[in-house]
């Protein structure tokens, strides 16, 4: 018997789930609705409490961004709080106004600050002075956080977004009687979007950016990602550089909202309880509404082969590491199972809770994505950690990303025993030649298989978890890839998994980067 | 009895969005009712053999089983010599073995079933955290007990766990947001076991003994709560864990009496010295217990004043209008037994660091002085109202909360009274737990960053940050040893 995670009809639901059998094969289910302008609408009902988790995503993250825009979709997402044509505003058409006014003045300040070397400070003052007036006047019109407080009045929880390098999500949790309230904003943004309060939101996003400068090693570790990838959006942070932070205009945001904030290139997903019938009317009437775009191309770059050796050295006040990279797959290409299954024999176990009991926000399991760290029965653990007593820990991890992969090794050294990071680095290589010859047990396979499958069943225990795997899978390889990738996993054999060590792991395919605990940011 | 959640929809919710029209702006929109009866503790209450207590709930959506130990135990109950005695118990308890296998068999087996067994100590409970798919449950519970009953801290594994430790030592004045939550509770609580930090030599001498000791004197059936979530008959699952309880005997057991009194620290700015480019601030003092009359009433204020994010006053003015900074807020913490902090919190660039304080103070001292508005009350009540049904989404979740309640010995009515105690917050009840429990004069301004900048303040704000109160610059202690080198 086939066992499915959601059924269609409440009472359907507990004669089913009554009557499964042990040991039956666990399906993900998910019922699609596409509108005709192309957004998808998946939805996963599950009755019991009266809550729908509601997500919408976008495929566009900082991958898409360009030299001179890095941030700018970290910065949209922001500005997608800040109110529409019809939300967050008492009288759009003079509030609009005051508006335009606002950008033609920061334009003037913006060309006399970055355009020139020796702008004339003086005029700079006086149109600052401008802009806080009309600032000032603004407010007169502008109902603060309208969303939020909107949302909150309404028992929304979980009310956030998040950017990431590949795509960009929107959230909120509803009680079941009110996920119409979700759709009536999420499409009106998507509609409507007006970004007022531009200019002051990029300082909170500034402030935003110095949080992650103050946190021990980031500028190391922004150098050494910037060096791992040398072509594509993967080279910068998705929170961008400071100084196009700076510098991106009202122009650019529109710009890059007409372009990728369209339905054809967004999935909403709802999980909870619900009838999926009338939520897909509903979504018919609000984000039907939403007219098609223009196709977007796809990415033009992809990250050409290294052909060379790279090194890194640095100093911060993050403990003395080292990190070893190597260039791998994108998920779904052959070579990502048997790269995963390698990294949870080689770094992955340890017993500790990682499932998914929490409340809203966070994302289970990683399916797709890394092979859980720091483990207590990896192999490289009980090596290095338990054996030879050389680190404090060791973890490898294969990122299989949209369209890259990475595959990486991160270990702290045991300084109370006079370890360095060249010593661990020359032990990892030991044990990756070991991989190379030999491979591995069918023990160890068999372990990462049974760990990946109930990894997989604990995915589908959280709501919010389950609509961001979905949600994002939907947007690159359907929905459908979470299956099969488990799938995948299940074939991966020893010989698979000497071929892709001997492939991947080569230095000239490489980066290596050890910090040193000092003074340096 | 297998007992659900009961849910009333008093409109069908199928027709919803069907043939109303669509609204042009979101007051347009009407909503169906909705009731919602939260789960009843009482239903859910098993008592084990010897006594061990429980909150078991059956969830057959998956073919998994969540099972958490609640043990009355933690680094209060230890004497400041045995200081971190707890943070090598969370990692030992599992890594250490038992009596019949070594830590390294029982973790490897969990992972080959795609299990996993945590342990955590805080302040007075430690949880011992099962998941394993349900075939796998009577080996799953089989190690899960074996190591909550029978721990041997094996030296070997120990001594790991003590290199762990002391690289966490090393690096625990790295994190400028972790430095300044630390000595922000130093300076509210003084010398007291809340407080108290262990250092190199309190991790060097603790032995295998000492761990046998602590765990043979906290852990026996009386003094733990079970709760338990998953695809198991509750009557087979129960009759599996009396199996395992019944040999295990219970203990006489006093608990430390430990002081409640905390001297008030001298108001004003305490400064730490950070090589960062913002100040990171909390401003504040004690605040009251959860146990508290005005707990709920504080839960609404709170909310105005700086706890419901974007609506709340401190976010939307620090961060929304002025542009100052990405997370501010104001917070109450609680714990179990104690008066909690009530802090005012930012993190800004140096530069703002004396205005955006000089913004939290205004909003601190305008909460006491004026009512709040009729809008801010009704959202702050809708809030919690709307939303509660929230806290019962996940069966296991949902149990761990009823084994808390009665562990802290709060009344297991607590959830089925909450939104009336919520409802019946006034506007007046709002004003008046903002004059009991906010007091900016009272208040400790505590700054993590770069004396220099932020001192000089902004052509908007200038500094020096004295004109906020008296400026004490404090030292931070080697972490290892303890000792101020400078």
């Amino acid at each position: 018997m086939k066992r499915t995670l959601t059924v269609f009809a409440a009472l359907v639901a507990f004669a089913a789930l009554a009557t499964l059998a042990a040991g039956a094969e666990l399906k993900l289910d998910v019922k699609e609705h596409v509108l005709a302008n192309g957004m998808k609408i998946l939805m996963i009902p599950r009755p019991g409490v009266p809550r729908v988790v509601c997500h919408v995503y976008f495929k566009v993250g900082s991958i898409n961004e360009r030299p001179g825009i890095t941030g700018i979709a970290h910065i949209h997402e922001h500005m997608m709080f800040k109110g529409t044509q019809v939300v967050g505003v008492t009288d759009f058409a003079k509030d609009a106004e005051i508006d335009k006014q606002i950008d033609s003045v920061m334009d003037k300040i913006y060309r006399e600050k970055y355009w020139k070397a020796d702008g004339d400070k003086a005029k700079i003052a006086e149109w600052q002075k401008e802009y806080d007036a009309l600032a000032k006047a603004e407010k007169a019109y502008i109902v603060k956080d309208e969303l939020d407080n909107l949302y909150a009045n309404n028992g929304g929880t979980g009310v956030n977004a998040s950017t990431g390098t590949e795509n960009t999500g929107y959230y909120v949790t509803m009680p079941s009687n009110k996920v119409e309230l979700q759709m009536f904003m999420e499409s009106d943004r998507m509609l409507n979007a007006y970004f007022r309060e531009f200019y002051s939101e990029k300082d909170v996003i500034m402030e935003e950016r110095r949080l992650s400068e103050n946190q021990p090693g980031f500028f190391f570790s922004e150098q050494v990602n910037g060096a791992f990838y040398a072509a594509t959006g993967y080279h910068w942070d998705t929170v961008g550089w400071m100084d196009d932070i700076q510098r991106i205009t009202k122009a650019d945001l529109i710009e890059f909202h007409t372009k990728y904030y369209v339905p054809n290139n967004a999935v909403a997903i709802y999980v909870g309880d619900f009838d999926p019938a009338s939520l897909a009317a509903m979504a018919e009437k609000y984000f039907g509404r939403v007219p098609r775009g223009p196709e977007i191309e796809p990415l033009r770059t992809a990250e050409p082969p290294q052909y060379s050796e790279k090194r890194m050295y640095g100093e911060s006040s993050a403990p003395t590491s080292l990190l070893m990279m190597f260039h791998s797959v994108a998920a779904g290409q052959p070579d990502a199972a048997p790269l995963q299954v390698l990294a949870s024999i080689l770094g992955g176990g340890g017993g500790g809770m990682r499932g998914g009991l929490g409340p809203d926000g966070e994302e289970i399991g990683q399916r797709g994505g890394r092979g859980f760290g720091g483990g207590g029965t990896g192999r490289l653990n009980k090596i290095l950690v338990q054996e030879k007593q050389m680190a404090v820990s060791v973890s490898a991890a294969s990122r299989a990303q949209w369209y890259v992969g990475a595959f990486q090794f991160n270990a702290t050294p045991r300084q109370d025993k006079n370890v360095t990071p060249e010593d661990l680095e020359k032990e990892i290589w030991v044990e990756i030649d070991k991989v190379k010859k030999d491979g591995v047990t069918p023990d160890e396979i068999q372990k990462a298989k049974n760990r990946f499958e109930a990894q997989f069943i604990r995915s589908l225990s959280s709501s919010s978890g389950l609509a961001g795997s979905v949600g994002r899978a939907e947007l690159m390889r359907s929905w459908k890839s979470i299956m099969t990738d488990v799938d995948d996993l299940k074939k991966v054999t020893n010989d698979d998994i000497k071929r892709v060590a001997a492939k991947y792991f080569v230095k000239d395919n490489s980066l290596t980067a050890i910090n040193r605990r000092g003074s340096g940011r | 009895m297998k007992k659900t959640i009961i849910l009333t929809l008093t409109c069908a919710f199928l027709i919803t969005g069907l043939g109303l029209g669509q609204a042009q702006k979101p007051a347009d929109l009407k909503y169906p009712p909705l009731t919602y009866t939260p789960p009843d503790p009482a239903a859910y209450r098993v008592t084990f053999a010897n006594g061990l207590r429980g909150f078991v709930q059956e969830d057959h959506s998956l073919p998994l089983v969540n099972v958490t130990a609640h043990i009355n135990f933690g680094g209060l109950y230890l004497p400041k010599d045995k200081q971190g005695l707890e943070n090598l118990m969370s990692g030992a308890l599992i890594q250490g073995g038992t009596k019949t296998k070594e830590g390294t068999a029982i973790q490897e087996r969990l992972d080959f079933l795609g299990a996993s067994l945590g342990f955590n100590v805080a302040e007075r409970t430690a949880t011992l955290t099962l998941s394993v798919l349900s075939k796998d449950l009577d080996e799953g519970l089989g190690l899960f007990f074996d190591v909550l009953m029978n721990p041997e801290f094996r030296e070997g594994p120990l001594n790991l766990v003590k290199a762990r430790a002391l690289q966490q030592l090393r690096q625990a004045n790295d994190q400028p947001s972790g430095v300044l939550s630390r000595e922000y509770e130093k300076l509210l609580y003084g010398d007291h076991p809340l407080t108290w930090q262990p250092v190199k030599k309190n991790y060097d001498v603790v032995t295998s003994a000492d761990l046998k000791a602590v765990h043979e004197k906290f852990f026996f059936p009386k003094n733990i709560i079970l709760s338990a979530a998953g695809d198991f008959a509750k009557a087979d699952f129960k009759a599996k864990v009396d199996k395992y309880v019944s040999p295990w005997k219970n203990k006489d057991l006093a608990f430390p009496a430990l002081s409640k009194a905390f001297p008030a620290p001298e108001p004003g700015v305490y400064f730490i010295q950070m090589p960062t480019n913002q100040g990171y601030i909390n401003i504040g003092h004690l605040g009251p217990e959860d146990t508290s009359p005005d707990y709920h009433a504080v839960q609404v204020m709170n909310f105005i004043l700086g706890g419901g994010s974007f609506s709340s006053r401190i976010t939307s003015k620090v961060r929304s209008t002025e542009g100052l900074s990405y997370n501010q807020g104001s917070r109450f913490t609680y714990r179990w037994g104690f008066p909690g902090t009530f802090s005012g919190y930012v993190q800004t660039k140096s530069s703002t660091v004396g205005y955006a304080i000089s913004l939290i103070l205004d909003e601190f001292n305008r909460i006491r002085k004026e009512p709040v508005s009729d809008a801010e009350l009704a959202t702050a009540i809708n809030y919690y109202l709307e939303s509660f049904a929230n806290g019962f989404e996940s069966p296991q979740g949902t149990m761990a909360s009823f084994a808390n309640l009665e562990m802290t010995g709060r009344p297991l009515d607590y959830y089925k009274t909450y939104r009336d105690k919520i409802k019946a917050v006034t506007k007046a009840k709002v004003q008046e737990v903002a004059n009991k429990y906010v007091h900016p004069d009272k208040a400790v301004i505590m700054i993590a960053g770069d004396w220099d900048p932020c001192n000089k303040g902004s052509d908007k704000c200038p500094g020096p940050l004295d004109k906020l109160g008296k400026v004490h610059k404090l030292t931070l202690a080697d972490p290892l040893t303890g000792e101020i080198t400078k």
